[in-house]
């Protein structure tokens, strides 16, 4: 069976640009869940989330980041048929640029499959005011002002035509929309390619932004985010604890079966080692209080990686910070994991980032990382009181030195769809 | 490793009942109409192939709107037919074009609003309905067909114009990896979207434009008829399945870069991994309707199945079906060739000239093997073996 290597990885996350950016900021034990910049939340009653530190995105700017010339014909391209209004495709072609170069890629990666996980939609409320009248959308009509390509809604795989674009790339592609499972879900199914000998190269990963009016007005309404407008708004297995803060970014992952990667003389960085998934088949508003489905996500990807719970050095919780998620997880790490459910440290970075939705599973196996790369594992923002109905080793705001040689994460999303991966030390 | 089909059902322009759609398929019926639904919007992408029967009353109309509540009705039904039942090791792969923002529901909170954004809280967002985030979510077909079925196994929700033949591949794959025994594999799309039909009546090989459809690989190199569909396949291991199966499936999938449609190169390498060494009979084309994208389409084609392969168009019958259209081709096929007869390319009376055989009548036929591709924006391909069993 063949293993699969980890050989480069991008992200984009609210401490900034880069990996390392990102793990700096989850060393610094700090949030970065911030007043919102890129649009006027002043009236909305939550104006804090992790925004990535870029309030405005235009062809310059993401030339620049992309060390592309402004007047490149793909940058024109997408800025003229509206594409950069949505903000999770800048996200998404940061990250992959970093993780492809970091990986050494070239033309001979070209046929590599993509495996990317993209959030809702945007809905581009500016289409339609020029054919708004008289309370109804006059879709027939041509308006005077003349409208990007991409109208009144974004198509739901642009991010991965944009990738593609920017890379290259001409193998298979898939792109998954499980909702908060998706991000590790485009990871252990870019790792199965490799597994099964389908892909030799997979750039794998999630991209994700729903700071924007629609985003926000709706998990508002939800009721999913904390009531307190503060940066201390997530506070994950904290007794305290009493809503989630959004966020944005990318993780974007070079996957690469090992013996290519070793014969090219890539670094390898750590390995997929294992993944399992379910369906919890309970409701789409809540998970199942018991756990068990996640449980059994959890014990396919220990099958999988063909390790005992004991072999894990550390988990990275889902945690969202709700009151119904900590606990429910907290249940299916005990009865997946047994006694050292509640022995093996476990931190979520939530707090420090807020949930990026879509890409969260990405993001969140990109701090899955740092024990490899920084050995240390990142701490819990905004955890200072254990809640007993969440007994867990649960890790304060401090990053801990640590040796690790398996990581789990954990993933779970609206709707019941359960993910767990879990890593091994390069 | 190809995969039993033990369970089936749609809804197509054409209708629910399998056999009667073939019955329509081979008549060389076409779903071309006016949109009834969207009665009276002067858009310039005049006909399309509409579902016309409404989807049966749900609980579930909080989560699902009309194409989702297609994919549950379809989803339960296959199900049923598959006589399986639920459990850890039956997952739901879901394949869908997109979600459709429902404007209806957004009306409160977009009549104030200002082109600048400015107060947005308070000019609207605040009327929104607490569950509209929950019902825009991208996997609430997927959650609820799992609810209603007690498939607790793997699955996922893949988007895309060939999300079906996503969908198809990774049901495969969890299948021959043994994580499953069983998967339900659903697909909906609907090109008749209003922000769709203006989209594609906006694009350079789109949609037909105005009163008049010609079918694809006549020459006219008109555009397509943009249709909708659901469909859902249960699939299993051959093994075990004696007796029950419909016939077999070997799915792939492909991109091409960020051209808007596939050239000869990646249609190539999709079409051979579907095949996968098998020799196939006759092919269901893609059916773009452009004269420049059916001809590389017949070219690729006939380099790999042989210049004579007889060449049929189920899309020119319901117009195309975005990611529903893989799903849909093969259940098609398989009922066809079930059948031992072809059904025609509808409404196409003169023949381009090229490779492969373009079928303007119902054909008996001995094929046992079929391949059906579909493409879409951007550059995406589907591809699927079919067999009869």
């Amino acid at each position: 069976m063949r293993r699969v290597a980890i050989t480069g990885l991008g992200v984009v996350s609210p401490f900034g640009f880069g990996a390392k950016a990102f793990f700096d900021g989850l060393i610094s034990g700090v949030t970065a869940v911030r007043p919102i910049a890129s649009f006027d939340a002043s009236r909305f009653p939550v104006q804090h989330a992790g925004e990535v530190p870029q309030a405005r995105i235009n062809r310059a700017w993401l030339g620049r980041a992309l060390g592309m010339d402004a007047e490149d014909s793909n940058l024109q391209r997408w800025e003229a048929g509206g594409w950069l209004r949505d903000r999770k495709l800048s996200w998404a072609l940061l990250a992959a640029r970093e993780a492809w170069v970091q990986a050494g890629c070239s033309e001979a990666e070209g046929e590599a499959a993509l495996s990317l996980a993209l959030g809702l939609e945007q809905a581009l409320l500016e289409d339609f005011a020029p054919i708004y009248r008289e309370g109804k959308i006059q879709w027939g009509e041509e308006p005077k002002a003349p409208l990007p390509t991409v109208r009144f809604r974004t198509p739901v795989d642009l991010g991965a035509r944009a990738v593609r674009s920017l890379l290259g790339l001409c193998g298979r592609t898939q792109v998954h929309v499980s909702a908060c499972a998706a991000g590790a879900l485009a990871v252990a199914h870019g790792a199965s390619l490799i597994r099964r000998g389908d892909s030799d190269v997979v750039l794998a990963g999630a991209a994700d932004a729903m700071i924007n009016p629609l985003g926000l007005g709706g998990m508002i309404r939800l009721g999913a985010t904390s009531p307190r407008n503060a940066p201390d708004a997530c506070r994950p297995f904290d007794r305290r604890r009493d809503g989630l803060a959004l966020g944005e970014g990318a993780a974007l992952f070079v996957l690469e079966a090992e013996d290519r990667a070793l014969a090219r003389g890539a670094k390898v960085l750590g390995f997929v080692k294992g993944w399992g998934s379910t369906q919890d088949g309970f409701r789409v508003t809540a998970p199942r209080p018991d756990g068990s489905q996640a449980a059994a996500a959890i014990r396919r990807a220990l099958a999988s990686a063909g390790i005992a719970p004991e072999a894990l050095g550390y988990v990275n919780a889902h945690g969202t910070g709700t009151p119904l998620n900590d606990p429910a997880e907290a249940r299916a790490l005990q009865v997946a994991l047994g006694p050292w459910g509640g022995q093996v440290p476990v931190s979520s970075i939530k707090g420090a980032v807020g949930h990026l939705m879509a890409a969260s599973g990405a993001l969140e196996l990109a701090a899955g990382m740092m024990p490899f790369l920084h050995g240390s594992i990142p701490g819990t923002v905004h955890f200072t009181d254990s809640d007993p109905e969440c007994p867990l080793n649960v890790m304060g705001p401090d990053c801990h030195q640590s040796d690790v040689e398996h990581v789990l994460s954990n993933s779970f999303g609206f709707g019941g769809q359960n993910a767990a991966v879990i890593l091994g030390a390069p | 490793m190809k995969a039993a089909l033990t369970g089936w059902a749609w809804r197509t322009p054409l209708g629910p009942d399998p056999e009667a759609v073939l019955e329509r398929l081979l008549a060389g019926e076409t779903a071309a109409a006016h949109h009834r639904h969207l009665a009276g919007a002067p858009f310039e992408v005049a006909l399309g192939g509409a579902i016309t029967a409404p989807p049966a009353p749900s609980k579930h109309q909080r989560f699902l709107r009309r194409m989702g509540l297609y994919a549950l009705d379809c989803g339960k039904e296959a199900f049923l037919k598959a006589g399986i039942k639920g459990g850890p090791r039956v997952g739901v792969f879901l394949g869908y074009g997109g979600l459709r923002a429902h404007w209806n529901d957004m009306m409160p909170a977009l009549e104030h609003q200002q082109e600048d954004g400015q107060d947005a809280w308070d000019r609207g967002f605040r009327l929104f309905h607490p569950f509209w985030m929950l019902q825009h979510l991208s996997n609430n077909a997927q959650a609820l067909l799992a609810m209603e079925l007690g498939a607790r196994g793997e699955g996922i929700t893949c988007g895309g114009a060939n999300a079906g033949a996503q969908a198809l591949g990774a049901a495969q794959r969890a299948l021959s990896e043994g994580t499953l025994d069983a998967a339900l594999v659903v697909a909906h799309d609907t090109l008749l979207e209003p922000e769709t039909l203006v989209e594609l009546g906006s694009r350079a090989q789109g949609a037909i434009r105005g009163e008049s459809f010609m079918a694809p690989y006549g020459g006219g190199g008109s555009g397509f008829l943009p249709g909708e569909a659901a469909v859902a396949l249960v699939l299993e291991r051959p093994a075990g399945c004696a007796g029950r199966a419909l016939g077999f499936l070997h799915a792939a999938d492909g991109a091409d870069g960020s051209r808007e449609e596939p050239g000869q190169s990646v249609l190539a390498a999709v079409v051979e991994r579907a095949l996968d060494g098998v020799d196939c009979d006759v092919v269901d084309g893609a059916a773009r309707g452009w004269m420049e994208l059916d001809g590389i389409e017949r070219r690729t084609l006939a380099s790999i199945l042989g210049e004579g392969t007889p060449l049929t168009a189920t899309q020119a019958a319901f117009g195309q079906l975005g990611a529903a259209a893989a799903p849909a081709q093969a259940l098609a096929l398989v009922l066809a060739m079930r059948r031992g007869v072809l059904p025609p390319i509808a409404s196409l009376s003169r023949i381009e000239l090229g490779p492969l055989r373009p079928l303007t009548k119902a054909e008996p036929s001995n094929a046992r093997c079929a391949l059906v591709v579909s493409t879409g924006a951007p550059g995406l391909v589907g591809a699927v073996r079919v067999e009869v069993a």
